[in-house]
């Protein structure tokens, strides 16, 4: 899949749950290598975008292209391990999901683990493991899936400030050094600022907009005041 | 809160009860004829001389033999159907009515079906305790798939985890605690099945030995067969299901 190609296409898709509708005539593209990152206000469909590429739901109208079959990863708002293996074999269930013998999947999870900086971790179960740490587990299980599209849906909530910021520097680096193309959701503007190509806001009522240079400028400049009134005030 | 039981006290509760119910035992024996209540001394001098004989050995292996081969064919076949019937519902919905059957009907009935399609012996025995067993392990099978987190079962989805590897790393460990307390319950009806299956259609066995006494009126002895049954459902507490349980739910240990 080269650059310019577009990977993923929203054509005018429709979804609702019962009497809710949440996207409506919602279209949009991204293309190979790009990340790209959904905010808006709870409820706006962000996580339906998500599930709709995942192949978990299906449009109620519209279609959702994807070009050939990609292989798809999904990092949950919640870790998401199983609690009875262990870190590293949480991890490895993907590589052998591919097909790979125990042996080798195991060792990929511990390279991963590495990477992650989990290493001496691979033997401990997730109950033993914090929740910035079970979020990278869940992490490395999706980068181990080789994926060429990977979701994110608020990866990041629920940790502190300060393992947000390294996380996302991780994620970066990790995003950067795959070259995976990626749908990131977040209600928070400052983690798509630092993380994605481009930003798409969803609206209540299902449509999309998408944030221009001018926008992103005047949202960094704004959130940087925010952060040193914050600063200030501490 | 009350404060939980310390292992200690657990201990010294079990023994006050074990003595509460000794005591009852040796009254009630010293109220009514001992033809009909064997005293605990009278059952005990029985048991030691049936130990001594080795015909309390013997007996117990063939009853133990027959008991483990069930429970192992009923939590086979109860906990793949039992998958089969979670995860399909369609499964579920043609086994529901023989389910019901199978569940309503008396063990009685069961042993008088077994004995008739394959006479007195291991077969009928094992029929038996195997058709009581599977339902109990069955249905918690199936309640254990259903409540089984589905939010695991979706992220296997997405990662295309072969049905093989499901198996074992998603379901199986998933129903584990159901499971166990099923096979809980599933041994000591196995115990009570076992033994009414040797008192009905088999010549060998615990349950045997007891009919046998009680025709001959040899009352210590009937009690003395009594608590070997007992003993049967604590050997398979400690040599059995706590090993498996500890293996099962060892992830939990934390």
């Amino acid at each position: 899949m080269g650059e310019g190609v577009p990977v993923i296409e929203f054509q005018a898709v429709d979804k609702s749950f019962g009497e809710l509708s949440v996207l409506r005539q919602l279209s949009f593209s991204v293309e190979a290598g790009q990340v790209v990152s959904f905010v808006g206000p709870s409820g706006s469909g962000k996580t339906t975008v998500l599930r709709l590429i995942a192949g978990l739901a299906t449009p109620d109208g519209g279609r959702v292209l994807m070009e050939g079959r990609p292989r798809v990863a999904f990092v949950f708002q919640e870790p998401r391990l199983l609690p009875w293996v262990t870190a590293r074999e949480n991890i490895a269930l993907v590589v052998r999901a591919r097909g790979e013998s125990k042996k080798a999947a195991n060792r990929e999870a511990e390279e991963w683990m590495e990477r992650l900086d989990l290493q001496g971790f691979g033997h401990y179960y997730p109950a033993g493991l914090s929740g910035g740490m079970m979020q990278r587990v869940s992490l490395g299980r999706a980068f181990a899936h080789h994926p060429d599209i990977l979701l994110m849906d608020e990866p990041l909530s629920g940790l502190d400030r300060e393992l947000k910021s390294a996380l996302l520097a991780q994620i970066k680096r990790l995003i950067r050094e795959e070259g995976v193309t990626v749908a990131y959701v977040t209600h928070e503007l400052p983690e798509a600022l630092g993380l994605a190509d481009r930003i798409l806001v969803l609206e209540r009522g299902g449509r999309a907009r998408e944030l221009d240079l001018v926008d992103r400028g005047a949202l960094l400049l704004n959130w940087v005041a925010s952060v040193m009134q914050q600063a200030v005030v501490d | 809160m009350k404060s939980p039981v310390s292992r200690k006290g657990k201990l010294l509760h079990g023994l006050i009860g074990s003595v509460v119910l000794l005591l009852g035992w040796q009254l009630v024996s010293m109220a009514v004829s001992s033809a009909i209540v064997a005293s605990p001394g009278a059952t005990m001098a029985e048991l030691g001389r049936l130990v001594a004989e080795g015909e309390l050995w013997k007996q117990l292996l063939v009853t133990l033999r027959r008991l483990l081969v069930s429970l192992v064919l009923g939590a086979a076949l109860g906990l793949s159907l039992g998958l089969l019937a979670g995860i399909l519902p369609r499964v579920r919905a043609v086994l529901e009515p023989v389910r019901w059957v199978w569940m309503t009907l008396p063990a009685v009935v069961i042993a008088v079906l077994a004995m008739l399609w394959f006479g007195l012996g291991d077969r009928a025995v094992i029929f038996l305790v195997t058709a009581i067993v599977t339902p109990v392990i069955y249905v918690n099978t199936v309640e254990g798939v259903r409540v089984l987190d589905a939010r695991l079962v979706e992220m296997g989805r997405v990662y295309g985890v072969p049905r093989g590897l499901m198996l074992t790393h998603v379901y199986l460990p998933g129903i584990g605690s159901p499971v166990i307390a099923a096979l809980t319950l599933a041994a000591g009806t196995g115990v009570r099945g076992v033994v009414l299956g040797e008192v009905l259609g088999a010549q060998d066995g615990v349950g045997h030995s007891f009919a046998r006494a009680m025709s001959y009126l040899d009352t210590p002895q009937v009690f003395a067969w009594v608590l070997v049954a007992l003993a049967l459902m604590a050997l398979l507490e400690f040599a059995v299901l706590r090993p498996v349980r500890a293996w099962v739910l060892r992830w939990k240990r934390h």
